[in-house]
């Protein structure tokens, strides 16, 4: 049972490195290079890939003392999460802090289903060297914990430049999460928008929650952003090319799957990426290469939209600390979609930090409806993590001393 | 600015001490030595080292620290001896060196995608080579590609060879005539490129696969002797050192035999290979083609090396060797080489392990028979096979000493014999380092008319070459196929240089070799109508030859690819990476010419808005599908459509954003290149689905 839970078992989990991680034990995804350990990412386009080398950030979490427990299941290329184990496996206490790469908000979705902190950071602050990607303008390693202090002392040890990975912001990276800021009222903006494409019970929930947070000293407001559906056109546009450039590299040349007996060159490249991708796969690598090679403009044009999003979304923060969503809907199907259409339903609420970049941070136990934890989501300025986990923290006591 | 007075900068030296010089060009290098800066300065001539000096001229110094390379610019100064010990034998103008007084920038340089400087410009340290970027890479900037002196030195070349064609024929009464490049298809064999006509819409031109009938007609019209230098185009399936268009020494001549094709292109090819510093015996042996496939298995037959087949069926007409017996049962053939004095290199398990159970089965034969001669006897694992007799008869027919080794082919197919055999003599040659380096030019002589096919025969030449004999019967296969062509090839090396052919003159022999080829006369009216006509007004005895131009100089001068002689040329896919040609056009572009519906029925892929879109993004992107597969990607498919409109209606004029955080550059530290010490230790294999030695092994390149 705990085989199948696990992709990869670390059968000696030691660490001798004393520092800020010492003690904890880290669940990691095969998408996330270890070396020696298996790392097919899901797919079977990785077919028997053995990571050559550590990751940076596996690196920089060995160092700090954490050990490593093993790998657990994931979708394939970490696109969605069907088949996921990470928080089967958190629930189950195998681990302290898990690393999930996050993709349209799979990190913080997995926390609020294991009823944890998932923490997405802002993009370009962690490296990616070592993670086997997808949509690398989007995608980042994101953090599960069961405290907010094992959250902000991962942060600090994963944040730094690498000069292995040159896509990282070059200058003033924001120093990890030590932030003592003095109480001071926060506001919370709500996006009207987003609130609309909440089913009833759900956004009654969301607006129950506002009057405890005011009597702990948090203003809320309501702002408009009359675009928010297309933060999901963006991210499934700009997505799925990058996916399909991403993918490109898998042909069974140099690693992973290759179909037998093939006369030639393209043959073997057809054949061998056929069987390496699932359906789901499949569809968002077609849709990428629909927006490639047949409506480039469309590629443009969401790139263009992305720019508007990132711009007023900024805007924003002149009156708003940070923004609040849920994280997800319990309407929808995260674990299982059936198509590109429906995963995008199921993530509708944590995409729109993918396709901006900003830090964002799934709180659990403040926001329930009918007894589901939606996981209340707050999302912060572009490189302001460190006041984001902060406020969530003061949040959590707060609260909590209201309750009592 | 006034360049009339300057000096080219190879071809300054100690003579022009104390001089004051103005040179123009590129900065090819430089070194900086925190006062003195030292810049090596590049025009076609060479390279010369500027020196800017701050006790010489302050203000230029001072200019001279924004000089980057491959910048423009123009130098005055006065030419000095160096200093002893500064001298620079890596370059013509390595004794003298120039004080710059004066320094105008005449255009400056983005940073460059590679390096361009070839020459060190300090005494054994190695200057940047091109070796490690990648070709698509070199063709893209193909104009600062061409700046580097190696590859322009091969156009100087190539320039000097084409005017000693061009001299040398017009020596001889050649008229050099041009042909046209917009014409109609000709019979050649591969595939035409077709240009569509704006004026007869639906209609085609095709590019010339070779002037062949226009010389012909040429000798028709009386000039008898025509040359030209040409462009010809070839649809073919990419195979490495082709090109699409590719350049010929095209020529005809009237009132000729061979022997004068044959004496005119020794000359010709002499005097070619000259200009590259090889001097050819003259006259070049010749081999008919019987005799090259029997005793090399190629018609353009390598000769540089010994390793000649020897014929050995006779041998084993008795032998109780069962594989043998067989083969012999069927009609086959055995034949041998004899590798003198290798059975040191060549041990039982390579010769077991590697030719016979994999090498030779890759070359189409289904083994190969070894022997190694030891203590003056043969010694195999089969040996004990043959009678005495026929052992003793092996080392009588091969000649057979201590040392050598034995291999044989033998199977039913005298075809599979012979080219097996002929690629294990050039894979034995390679191996064993048997090929000196040296040119061996040989003629090819007396090829076949025709080749068998399905429906009877096909031209092995084209079907204008004139047959060694007219008296044959045009429906009798077995006699056609006994029929020899005045063709002949030229061959160095095992590359065919060009080839020719006597060619018919006679509109009777010509209908009758039509006959043979099995054409109707509606076919021959449509295909050679214009040509058969022609014919028919007193048409000279003529014939001719064509030189491939680009592999001759390529040959000449070296080169690695004839890549590399060509100045503009496509990659291996046939793409410009320079231009981005082949690429597509617009509908009205097409619709002008009438390309959008073309003959009602025949609906060109695009024209129809959803064509078979899934195929077509299943092949650019090369993922497979399966049938169960089709809906589902059809309906994600349909769900991207929608999304291109959202986008469309939604986007407005911003800047397109791809990344939340600014591009910028990044340079990685240290300019020596870097390997991964996974591709030094071997590890980046480890994940390889299939290895070879230290290669990844993939499907065969070819389709």
């Amino acid at each position: 049972m705990q085989e199948n839970l696990f992709s990869y078992v670390n059968a000696s989990p030691s660490s001798a490195a004393a520092g800020l991680l010492a003690g904890k034990s880290f669940l990691l995804q095969p998408n996330l290079s270890v070396g020696g350990w298996p790392c097919e990412a899901g797919s079977t386009a990785l077919e028997k890939y053995v990571a050559l080398e550590d990751a940076t950030i596996v690196e920089k979490i060995k160092n700090a003392g954490a050990t490593l427990a093993g790998s657990a299941r994931m979708a394939e290329l970490g696109l969605g999460l069907s088949g996921d184990s990470s928080a089967r496996i958190f629930s189950e206490g195998k681990c302290n802090v898990a690393l999930i790469s996050d993709t349209m908000g799979e990190a913080r979705v997995t926390a609020s289903l294991a009823r944890a902190f998932g923490f997405k950071p802002s993009w370009g602050i962690i490296s990616r060297f070592g993670l086997i990607g997808l949509a690398p303008s989007m995608e980042c390693s994101g953090i599960m914990a069961r405290t907010i202090g094992d959250l902000s002392a991962t942060l600090q040890v994963l944040v730094g430049s690498d000069r292995r990975d040159p896509s990282m912001l070059q200058e003033r990276l924001p120093d990890g999460a030590k932030v003592d800021e003095p109480d001071r009222v926060a506001t919370l903006g709500v996006i009207r928008e987003c609130i609309d494409t909440l089913p009833a019970a759900e956004s009654s929930a969301l607006r129950s929650v506002f009057p405890a947070m005011e009597k702990s000293g948090t203003a809320i407001c309501e702002v408009s952003l009359p675009d928010f559906k297309q933060f999901r056109t963006v991210h499934n546009i700009v997505g799925s090319v990058e996916a399909s450039s991403s993918a490109g590299k898998y042909d069974g040349v140099r690693y992973g799957h290759r179909a037998e007996n093939a006369e030639n060159w393209n043959e073997m490249y057809l054949r061998s990426r056929a069987e390496s991708f699932g359906l789901i796969m499949k569809s968002y690598l077609f849709q990428g290469a629909y927006f490639q090679f047949r409506d480039y403009t469309a590629f443009e044009d969401a790139c263009r939209i992305r720019r508007r999003l990132v711009d007023t979304t900024k805007a924003f923060y002149k009156d708003v600390d940070f923004l609040l969503f849920p994280t997800r809907s319990a309407a929808q199907n995260q674990r299982s979609p059936a198509s590109i259409d429906e995963m995008y339903d199921a993530f509708a609420l944590t995409l729109p930090a993918n396709v901006t970049g900003q830090p964002s941070l799934t709180v659990p136990g403040l926001l329930q409806c009918d007894g589901v934890d939606l996981g209340l989501q707050l999302v912060g300025a572009y490189l302001d993590d460190a006041r984001l986990l902060a406020f969530a923290g003061r949040l959590v006591d707060t609260i909590s001393d209201l309750h009592q | 600015m006034n360049f009339q007075k300057r000096s080219p900068c190879g071809r300054l030296g100690i003579s022009d001490v104390g001089q004051e010089v103005q040179v123009v060009g590129w900065v090819d290098a430089l070194r900086d030595h925190g006062v003195v800066l030292f810049v090596h300065v590049r025009d076609r001539s060479g390279i010369v080292q500027v020196v800017f000096s701050p006790e010489i001229a302050p203000e230029t110094c001072e200019q001279a620290s924004s000089l980057k390379t491959e910048y423009c610019i123009a130098v005055i100064g006065r030419v000095i001896e160096r200093e002893k010990g500064t001298e620079n034998p890596g370059l013509d103008t390595g004794q003298i060196e120039i004080m710059a007084s004066d320094l105008t920038i005449l255009s400056s340089s983005k940073p460059l995608p590679f390096p361009i400087s070839e020459k060190a410009m300090v005494t054994g340290t190695g200057a940047a080579g091109t070796g490690a970027v990648a070709e698509d890479i070199r063709l893209q900037y193909r104009y600062l590609d061409l700046r580097r002196p190696s590859l322009q030195d091969n156009f100087m070349k190539r320039h000097r060879i084409a005017k000693s064609v061009r001299d040398f024929l017009d020596e001889r009464g050649f008229l050099e005539v041009e042909t046209p490049v917009l014409t109609k298809s000709t019979p050649e064999g591969a595939r035409d490129y077709l240009v569509p006509s704006r004026v007869h819409p639906g209609e085609f031109y095709a590019l010339p696969q070779s002037p062949q009938l226009f010389k012909q007609l040429l000798m028709i019209s009386g000039f008898e002797r025509y040359f030209q230098i040409v462009k010809c185009y070839r649809d073919e399936d990419l195979r490495p050192n082709r090109q699409p268009e590719f350049t010929q020494i095209d020529i005809e001549a009237s009132f000729i035999d061979e022997e004068f094709i044959y004496e005119l292109i020794e000359e010709l090819v002499v005097r070619m290979f000259r200009i590259g510093g090889s001097e050819l015996p003259r006259p070049f042996p010749r081999m008919t083609y019987q005799e090259a496939m029997d005793t090399t298995g190629s018609d353009r037959p390598d000769l540089r090396f010994g390793l000649r087949f020897i014929e050995a069926t006779d041998i084993f007409k008795n032998t109780q060797y069962t594989i043998f017996k067989q083969i012999l049962k069927r009609n086959g053939h055995i034949k041998g080489i004899n590798v003198k004095g290798s059975s040191d290199t060549l041990s039982k398990n390579v010769l077991q392990n590697e030719y016979a159970k994999q090498i030779v089965p890759g070359f189409g034969a289904k083994g190969m028979t070894w022997m190694r001669v030891i203590d003056g006897k043969l010694e195999s694992n089969i040996v004990q096979f043959f009678s005495e007799e026929e052992q003793q008869a092996i080392l009588q027919r091969f000649a057979a000493e201590n040392g050598d080794v034995l291999l044989m082919i033998a199977d039913p197919s005298y075809q599979v014999v012979t080219s097996a055999l002929g690629m294990l003599r050039l894979h034995i040659a390679n191996r064993l380092d048997l090929i000196p380096n040296t040119y061996y030019p040989v003629w090819v002589t007396d090829f076949p008319l025709f080749d068998p096919s399905e429906e009877g025969v096909t031209s092995c030449h084209h079907p204008f070459t004139s047959p060694d004999r007219t008296d044959f019967d045009p429906t009798n296969v077995e006699e056609l196929l006994s029929l020899r062509s005045r063709a002949y090839d030229i061959v160095v090396n095992g590359e065919e240089l060009g080839g020719g052919s006597i060619r018919i003159h006679d509109t009777n022999l010509q209908h009758k070799i039509f006959k043979a080829l099995g054409l109707t006369q509606s076919e021959i009216e449509e295909k050679f109508g214009f040509f058969l006509t022609a014919l028919e007004y007193g048409a000279p005895p003529h014939g001719g030859i064509a030189l491939g131009m680009d592999r001759v100089v390529s040959m000449i001068l070296g080169t690695a690819s004839i890549r590399d002689v060509i100045a503009f040329p496509k990659n291996r896919s046939a793409f410009c990476p320079l231009t981005k040609a082949p690429s597509p056009v617009a509908r009205a572009q097409l619709a002008e010419l009438g390309l959008l519906n073309l003959g009602g029925e025949q609906v060109l892929p695009g024209a129809e808005q959803e064509g078979d879109l899934l195929e077509h993004l299943s092949w650019v992107s090369r993922i497979g599908i399966s049938e169960n597969e089709r809906s589902t990607i059809n309906a994600a498919l349909q769900r991207a459509a929608h999304l291109a409109e959202v986008a469309n209606d939604y986007a407005r004029d911003e800047e397109p954003l791809y990344s939340v955080i600014e591009v910028s550059h990044i340079v990685r530290d240290g300019n020596e290149a870097r390997n991964s010490r996974f591709a030094a230790n071997g590890e980046l294999l480890k994940n390889a689905p299939a290895q070879k030695g230290d290669y990844f092994k993939t499907a065969n390149i070819l389709e």
